[in-house]
C-alpha cells in the first residue's frame, strides 16, 4: 500500500505548517505547499504524482484557489480530487466555489477528524462512489489507476495493476499483489463493475485474476498459476477466459 | 200681395251642413273619416294635423296640413285629404275665400268629394252666390243616401229650396220646400219644420197665395210654441205681427208684437247671458292659467332646488367617505408603524443588553488574561514551572471560551443579514459529532467527564453541515459547562416521530429549573436569571441554536431536572426538502 499524495496550497505559513503536521501524522505524503496559483500550477502538473489537493480560496487576499481549481477542471482526466479550505462562509465566494464540481470543502478552524472526513468526501465525490468510507459496508474507492482504501483514520493507495488476483469472501476481498496481502470492504459486483474488465476476469465464484498476470492455465485441473507462483482456480463456468488469452496474444 | 217678410231667411241655410250640428251624424262622419285617415298615420306630420283636426284645433290642423303639403309627396290621396281638412278648417274659421280654394284643390277620386261639393255650396250661399250653390247641390241630391256619408240629404232639399226662393224661382222653391216638410214631419223635428213652415208661407207669399201663405205662417207660429229657440220665436211672432197687420186685427198685431219684443229680449238676455258667462269663464281660465303657470314656476324653482340638494348632499358624502377612508388609511398605517416601532425598540434595547453582555464577558477574559500573565512574568522569574504550566493552561480555557462567544456573535451576525452559506445535504450525524467533540476531548478529559457517541453510524439527517455543527458545539459547550467531574455526557439518537431524527445530547450535570428551560425556550436572546452565578453565559449560544435548527426545518426540545441532568433534544428531518437533488 502506498501513502496519498497531497499538494496543499495555502499562503499562511503558520495554518500550511499545521495542516502538513496534521497530514504527515495520518501518514499522507505532503509533495509541496504552494503559496501562490502559479507555483501551484507548477507544482501540479510538474510532479505528475499528486492525488489530492487542498486549496485555501483565499490567496494573499484574492480568490485564486478557486482559479486554480477552475484550471485544473478544465482540462479532462488530469483532474484530482481537490478540498477548499475558507474561513468565510460568505455566500457568493461559496456560489462560485461551487461551481467546480465536484465541490467539497473545510472550514477554518478546522480539527484533524474534520480534515481527513473533508478529504473522505473530496475522493467519494470525484469518483462518484459515495457513500464508501462512512458506512461500516465498504471501505474502498476505485479509481482507473488506484484502489483508495481506508485504513484507521487515514487513506491508502493500492495500484490496481500491481494486483495478482483477488478472493472473495462473502462481503471480503482479499487482495494479492506481488508485495503484500490484505483485506479490503467491498461487494463482488461493485468491484467486478468498476474493475477494467479487459484486464480482469472471473476465474471462479470466488477468483478474480488480472490476465496480465496469467503464466499459465492448467485446464485439466482447473488451475491458473499466476506470476509471483499464487494459484487461482478456474471453475467450467468461466472457462471463456481461454478464448479471451487467445485473442490477447 | 207683396209682403216681403222674409226676416229670417238666414235660417233657412242652416240645416244644410247637419253633419256639423248633430251630434250623433258627427260622429259617424268623424268616425269614417279617421278609418280613412288612418292609412297615413306613418307620416308624422299629417298624423298630428288628423288627431288636432278631430280635437277640433283648426289652427294647429292648418299648420300641420301645410307642412305635409310641403314635403311634396307623390300621394295623390293623402294630398286629398290635407287640402281636405285645410278647407274644412278655413271653413270653420269663416274663411270663406281660403276654404274655397282649398277644396276646389281636390280631384274628383277623392272619398270625401260629395262632400267638398256640399262644401262649395255652403260657401257658395255665404257668399250669396245662390247660382252657383244651386250647381253644386243640386247634383248631390240626386245620388242615394247610401253615398252621402252622414250628409241630410233634406238639408240640402231645403237649401235647395232656399236658393230657389232667394233667386225668385218661386214654383221650383215651392217643390223643394214641401218635400223638405214632408220629410221634417216624418222625422217631426219641429225647429226645422218651424224653419220650413215659414219658408213655404214666405214662398206663398211670394207665389201670391196669400190664403196658404198665411196658413203656413200659422202653422209655423203654433209649431214655435214648442220650441225654445229665441230666434226662431222672435221669427214668428214677427211673421204673426205682419200678417195681423195685413188681415186688419190690430190687437192681435200688438199682441203679436208684444209677444216678438218679449222673445226679442228674452233672446238678447239670453246672448248677453252667454256672453257674460264666456267672459267670466275666459276670465277664469286665464286665471286658472295664471295659477297653473305659477305653480308651473314653482315646481321650476323647487325642481332646482331639489337637483342642488341632491347634488350637493352627494358630493358631501363623497367627501365625507374619501376623509373617512384616508383617516382609516392613516389609522392602519398609523398602528402598523406603531408597533413596528415597538418591535424595534425591543429589538434595539436586545440588543443594546446583548451587546454590554458580550463586551462583559469579553472584558473578563481578557481581564483574567491580562491577570494571569503578569502572573505568568512572576513565576518564570521565580522559574515555578509547575505554577507556569497550570497558568498556561487556564489562559488557554479562558482563551477558548473568548473564542466560543466570539465566534457565536460572528455567526449570529451572518444568521441576521443572510449573508451565509447554507445548503441543506445528506449528513451522517455520527461522524459530524465525532468531528466537534474531537475539540472537547481535552477539556472532558481534564474536567473528568466520560462522554460517549452512540450514533449508529447508518444514522443520516437532511441539514446544512456548517449551521448543524454550530448547533453542536453549542449544546456540547453548555453540557460541559454545566457538568462536573464524574459527570456523563452522551450522544445518542432516537426516532420516535415519522420522518424525524432525534438527536440526543444527555448530561447527568447540574440541570435546570422549569422556569429557565422555558425561559430557554423563549424567543429573547437574553437570558434573565441563571442558576450558576459562577458560569455565566449571554444566552447568545442558545439563541442560535434555536434559529439555526428553525432554518434546518427541525424542532428544539429540553427535558431537564435541576440536579440530575439536562436532555437537549434537537429533531432533524430525515426526508429531503423540496427541490434537494
Amino acid at each position: 500500500m502506498d501513502t496519498i499524495n497531497v499538494l496543499v496550497i495555502e499562503d499562511t505559513p503558520a495554518q500550511s505548517d499545521r495542516l502538513v503536521k496534521t497530514l504527515e501524522e495520518n501518514n499522507f505524503a505532503v509533495v509541496g505547499v504552494a503559496t501562490s496559483l502559479k507555483e501551484a500550477l507548477s507544482l501540479f502538473y510538474g510532479s505528475g504524482k499528486i492525488d489530492i489537493v487542498i486549496i485555501d480560496i483565499f490567496l494573499n487576499g484574492v480568490p485564486d484557489g478557486i482559479a486554480f481549481a477552475e484550471t485544473i477542471n478544465a482540462v479532462p482526466n488530469a483532474s484530482k480530487p481537490f478540498v477548499f479550505l475558507t474561513s468565510s462562509t460568505d455566500r457568493q465566494i461559496f456560489q462560485r466555489a461551487k461551481l467546480t464540481q465536484p465541490f467539497s470543502y473545510l472550514m477554518k478552524p478546522f480539527n484533524e477528524l474534520e480534515l481527513l472526513y473533508a478529504i473522505e468526501m473530496a475522493v467519494e465525490k470525484f469518483y462518484a462512489q459515495q457513500d464508501v468510507f462512512l458506512g461500516d459496508d465498504e471501505d474502498t474507492v476505485i479509481s482507473d489507476e488506484y484502489l483508495f482504501i481506508k485504513k484507521g483514520k487515514s487513506l491508502k493507495k493500492v495500484r490496481i495493476a500491481e494486483i495478482i488476483y483477488i478472493e472473495v469472501e462473502e462481503k471480503y476481498c482479499n487482495i494479492i499483489t506481488e508485495k503484500e496481502k490484505f483485506v479490503i470492504l467491498i461487494s463482488l459486483t461493485k468491484i467486478l463493475k468498476l474493475l477494467d474488465n479487459n484486464s480482469f476476469y472471473r476465474t471462479h465464484r470466488n477468483y478474480i485474476a488480472n490476465l496480465e498476470k496469467v503464466e499459465e492455465i492448467i485446464l485439466a485441473d482447473n488451475l491458473i498459476i499466476l506470476s509471483g507462483n499464487h494459484r487461482v482456480t478456474l471453475s467450467d463456468t468461466y472457462k471463456d477466459i481461454v478464448k479471451r488469452m487467445r485473442t490477447l496474444r | 200681395m207683396k209682403y216681403k217678410i222674409l226676416v229670417f231667411y238666414i235660417l233657412c241655410f242652416l240645416p244644410l251642413l247637419s253633419f256639423s250640428q248633430m251630434k250623433s251624424e258627427y260622429g259617424e262622419f268623424e268616425k269614417i273619416l279617421k278609418q280613412k285617415s288612418d292609412l297615413y298615420i306613418n307620416e308624422p306630420n299629417f298624423k298630428k294635423a288628423q288627431s288636432f283636426f278631430l280635437e277640433k284645433e283648426w289652427d294647429s290642423t292648418l299648420l300641420y296640413t301645410s307642412k305635409q303639403l310641403g314635403l311634396t309627396s307623390k300621394n295623390k290621396h293623402l294630398d286629398n285629404f290635407s287640402h281636405f281638412l285645410r278647407g274644412y278648417s278655413f271653413y270653420k274659421k269663416r274663411v270663406f275665400s281660403e276654404s274655397k280654394s282649398e277644396f276646389l284643390k281636390i280631384t274628383e277620386d277623392f272619398d270625401y268629394y260629395l262632400h267638398t261639393k256640399i262644401f262649395l255650396g255652403a260657401i257658395a250661399i255665404e257668399q250669396e252666390n245662390y247660382n252657383k250653390a244651386l250647381e253644386y247641390l243640386l247634383p248631390i241630391e240626386n245620388i242615394t243616401n247610401d253615398k252621402l256619408l252622414g250628409i241630410n240629404r233634406n238639408s240640402i232639399e231645403g237649401n235647395i229650396a232656399s236658393c230657389y226662393l232667394l233667386l225668385d224661382k218661386f214654383s221650383e222653391a215651392d217643390i223643394y220646400f214641401k218635400k223638405n216638410i214632408k220629410f221634417l214631419e216624418e222625422k217631426r223635428d219641429t225647429l226645422n219644420l218651424v224653419i220650413g213652415y215659414s219658408n213655404l208661407a214666405t214662398n206663398y207669399d211670394y207665389l201670391d197665395s196669400t190664403d196658404q201663405a198665411i196658413a203656413n205662417y200659422k202653422k209655423a207660429y203654433d209649431l214655435s210654441r214648442y220650441i225654445d229657440d229665441y230666434e226662431v220665436k222672435t221669427g214668428t211672432t214677427h211673421n204673426m205681427y205682419e200678417v195681423s197687420k195685413y188681415l186688419g186685427q190690430p190687437d192681435l198685431a200688438y199682441q203679436y208684437i208684444e209677444e216678438h219684443n218679449q222673445w226679442k229680449d228674452s233672446l238678447h238676455d239670453q246672448n248677453e247671458v252667454a256672453r257674460v258667462l264666456q267672459l267670466e269663464k275666459r276670465i277664469a281660465v286665464e286665471q286658472k292659467q295664471q295659477e297653473v303657470s305659477l305653480l308651473e314656476a314653482e315646481n321650476k324653482v323647487k325642481e332646482a332646488q331639489k337637483d342642488g340638494l341632491m347634488l350637493s348632499s352627494v358630493i358631501l358624502l363623497l367627501l365625507l367617505g374619501t376623509g373617512v377612508y384616508f383617516y382609516r388609511e392613516k389609522v392602519k398605517s398609523n398602528k402598523i408603524i406603531s408597533a413596528q416601532k415597538e418591535d424595534l425598540d425591543e429589538l434595539n434595547a436586545t440588543k443594546d443588553k446583548l451587546f454590554s453582555i458580550v463586551s462583559h464577558d469579553l472584558r473578563s477574559s481578557v481581564h483574567a488574561l491580562k491577570s494571569s500573565n503578569s502572573d505568568l512574568v512572576d513565576n518564570l522569574e521565580a522559574k515555578n514551572l509547575e505554577k507556569v504550566h497550570t497558568l498556561l493552561h487556564s489562559n488557554s480555557a479562558i482563551v477558548n471560551g473568548a473564542y466560543n462567544l466570539l465566534d457565536n456573535l460572528l455567526n449570529w451576525a451572518l444568521l441576521q443579514t443572510k449573508q451565509s452559506y447554507f445548503e441543506v445535504g445528506e449528513l451522517r450525524l455520527f461522524f459530524i459529532v465525532e468531528q466537534v467533540a474531537h475539540n472537547y476531548k481535552a477539556l472532558l478529559l481534564e474536567k473528568k467527564i466520560h462522554f460517549e457517541n452512540t450514533i449508529p453510524k447508518k444514522d443520516k439527517v437532511f441539514a446544512d453541515q456548517e449551521s448543524l455543527k454550530i448547533i453542536l458545539r453549542n449544546i456540547i459547550d453548555n453540557a460541559i459547562k454545566f457538568s462536573n467531574a464524574e459527570d456523563t455526557i452522551k450522544i445518542y439518537t432516537r426516532h420516535t416521530k415519522e420522518g424525524f431524527c432525534d438527536l440526543v445530547i444527555e448530561d447527568t450535570g447540574l440541570g435546570m429549573s422549569e422556569a429557565t428551560r422555558q425561559n430557554l425556550l423563549q424567543e429573547t436572546i437574553v437570558t434573565s436569571e441563571k442558576e450558576n452565578k459562577d458560569i455565566i453565559g449571554s444566552g447568545l449560544g442558545m439563541q442560535l441554536c434555536k434559529s439555526m435548527i428553525k432554518k434546518n426545518n427541525g424542532n428544539f426540545f429540553i427535558e431537564s431536572e435541576l440536579g440530575k441532568g439536562t436532555k437537549m433534544i434537537v429533531s432533524l428531518s430525515k426526508i429531503p426538502p423540496d427541490g434537494y437533488y
